[in-house]
């Protein structure tokens, strides 16, 4: 992401100026978008200058479980759309083949895909002939077709979802959100930094998944593939993260009404995490950082390393602001900032 | 009778009363105990706090249009107190609230009490001139009860964290007995005019929406995901947005500096080079070494939600 000088940073403070806040009423009008045009106006004006309204818009926009608002007129006008609404009606006649293929396919052999040893496929809601779990990804998966098949299948889901653009001439950006990229932003948006910030940890639901046997911890640095090669997790479900008491790491597809525990490695004591989409990391003790880019399928352990002094402190923040921005916070104090996803460190 | 409000609109557009009363028979207020009169009048009091004094019966309608009629019938017969329209609140809303505050404060203790409070406010436990002063009065339905709900209790939030941030910082530094420094004068350096004036002039001329995004991302440290759910669209929008942004700024400031007499090295010294940079990493390092730590890390173990 391209930086600003600082001086716009500043000036860009210094020019707020203080003016009447907007009631709350209309706050969550501007949130739900049933704003007339000129209303919407003032309180955009109000808000890019209002670091306190600001601060308000962005916590309460974010609730899990709780349907977002959403705009009925731009989806019908999307559908309205004769060429768009034969296109969605095509792509959903190739995910439901799909679908159907791999079930078909996937009742012939055995599933091998588990994340921890000896945890049933159910844990990870991985479809299996003995799995009496219901598997609410069956309609959502593709055929297995060989290797690389996770990497198939979400481009097959992508082309699934782009397919409604292409008959427009691919101009996507003239393309309203689907249902399938909407249900995306719904379950995107319970990914939540519940105050004003960027290093925020997930909400704990009430119910709290099964303790899983911790995966056998390979060495430093490489890559630790769990053993899901066969264990598709659809693009469309941006998974709830949150660390327990006893920092754990767990992970919900479904709102937060289940918990699977994530076991990263073994003995790991973490104690802060920092999800954008499918992009996760978690710390904790000794300075232990752990990095995964497809919500938890595949980890690689991260040694933030400075001037050849590694990190050895305990993190108790970690903030990512995007893929390569991020920033870790020790229990000395410390800031360490890396801007190439955690491949050089700078420490503050 | 209301001195005024809808009945006074509705004398002035005539045309307004059957909406209204379709209005009202959407809103189910009498299932809740709300009267019509009732009803209109907050109809009118809603038109009075957004629109202006002369305005046309075009705007009043598309306003009235808008409206959530049926949970602001809701919330309003709950402030008056008719027990029914309590029941109903507390069957569609009590678990949500305490749903959200747990969200927000990522702490049960400090959940339910945020949780309590608000519901305390929205039951209206104070009283005003002998009645009972309930925040769903100020509700008007503009946007959904929930949103407005969430937005309440994330402002209660903010306050409290704010106010407890403040408490504990004094009490903590009056116990350690740690001696206040007195006001850092501002540096001698000084930063170019021209710059702070080309710089000024870009920011004001741009449009609210890309100072909503800069600010969001650059001042609050909000992630692009939180930027998006704001204003409703994609992430990858506001990505690109402000890739977009911060060249343009920077194309534009340097002609805008150019204009204001400088020649292109010194525009672009002048937008590479910000001495504040220096003078922070200095400050920092001088903290550093007068034990302000101690503090800073006593309040970063505090729990949260911890207000004694």
């Amino acid at each position: 992401m391209t930086e600003i000088p600082k001086i716009v940073s500043q000036r860009l403070q210094a020019l707020a100026t203080l003016r009447e806040h907007p009631d709350t009423n209309l706050l969550v009008a501007f949130t739900e978008r049933s704003l007339g045009k000129r209303e919407q106006v003032e309180v955009l004006q109000h808000l890019s200058q209002c670091k306190s309204c600001r601060e308000i818009m962005s916590l309460s926009a974010i609730q899990p479980g709780i349907a977002a608002p959403v705009s009925p007129p731009a989806s019908s006008q999307w559908l309205s759309w004769p060429v768009l609404r034969w296109g969605t009606a095509v792509a959903c006649v190739v995910v439901v083949g799909a679908a159907v293929t791999l079930r078909h396919r996937q009742q012939s052999r055995p599933i091998a895909g588990v994340i921890a040893e000896g945890t049933p496929a159910a844990e990870i809601r991985v479809p299996a002939p003995d799995n009496a779990t219901e598997n609410k990804f069956a309609s959502l998966q593709v055929p297995d077709t060989g290797p690389n098949t996770a990497v198939r299948a979400k481009e097959a889901v992508s082309r699934a979802r782009m397919a409604p653009a292409e008959p427009a001439g691919g101009n996507q950006a003239a393309v309203s959100p689907g249902p399938v990229e909407m249900a995306e932003a719904r379950t995107a948006s319970s990914l939540a930094d519940m105050v004003p910030g960027r290093a925020k940890d997930a909400l704990a639901e009430s119910q709290s998944a099964q303790a899983q046997p911790a995966i056998g911890a390979s060495s430093e640095m490489k890559k630790m593939t769990a053993a899901t090669s066969d264990a598709f997790i659809p693009e469309t479900l941006i998974p709830r993260w949150t660390l327990s008491s006893d920092g754990t790491l767990q992970r919900s597809f479904d709102s937060g009404r289940t918990w699977q525990t994530i076991s990263v490695t073994k003995q790991a004591i973490f104690r802060a995490l920092s999800a954008n989409g499918l992009d996760i990391w978690v710390g904790g003790a000794a300075g232990a950082l752990f990095h995964s880019s497809d919500a938890g399928q595949h980890w690689a352990q991260v040694r933030p390393v400075v001037n050849g002094e590694a990190l050895a402190d305990d993190i108790i923040g970690v903030e990512f602001r995007d893929a390569l921005h991020g920033k870790l916070t020790s229990s000395v104090e410390e800031t360490w900032i890396t801007g190439d996803a955690g491949q050089t460190w700078q420490k503050q | 009778m209301p001195k005024d409000g809808v009945q006074s609109v509705v004398e002035t557009f005539p045309g307004l009363d059957s909406f209204v009363a379709v209005a009202y028979e959407k809103s189910r207020g009498q299932v809740f105990g709300l009267t019509r009169e009732q009803f209109d009048g907050i109809l009118g009091e809603i038109a009075r706090k957004y629109l202006p004094v002369d305005a046309a019966q075009s705007e009043i309608r598309e306003l009235y249009t808008s409206l959530r009629v049926e949970e602001l019938a809701l919330a309003r017969a709950c402030a008056l107190g008719h027990e029914h329209a309590w029941e109903v609140f507390l069957t569609r809303y009590r678990e949500k609230l305490y749903d959200v505050a747990g969200y927000i404060t990522k702490e049960s203790s400090a959940a339910r009490e945020l949780a309590d409070s608000i519901y305390a406010e929205l039951y209206g436990t104070a009283t005003r001139d002998g009645r009972r002063a309930s925040k769903l009065a100020s509700y008007t339905g503009r946007g959904s009860l929930e949103g407005w709900l969430r937005t309440v209790m994330a402002q209660e939030h903010i306050n409290r964290y704010r106010r407890q941030r403040r408490l504990v910082s004094l009490d903590e530094e009056t116990e350690e007995g740690i001696q206040f420094a007195s006001a850092e004068s501002e540096a001698a350096i000084a930063v170019d005019p021209r710059v702070e004036a080309a710089v000024d002039e870009v920011l004001v001329a741009l449009p609210s929406e890309d100072r909503f995004v800069l600010a969001s991302y650059f001042l609050d440290e909000q992630t692009l995901a939180e930027i998006a759910r704001t204003l409703g669209v994609q992430e990858s929008t506001i990505m690109r947005k402000l890739d977009k942004l911060a060249k343009s700024l920077r194309k534009q400031i340097l002609a805008s500096l150019g204009r204001r007499g400088m020649s292109r090295r010194q525009a672009q010294e002048a937008l590479e080079v910000d001495v504040r940079d220096l003078r922070v990493n200095i400050r920092s390092r001088l903290a550093q070494e007068t034990g302000g730590q101690a503090f800073s890390k006593k309040k970063a173990e505090a729990p949260a939600g911890d207000g004694s």
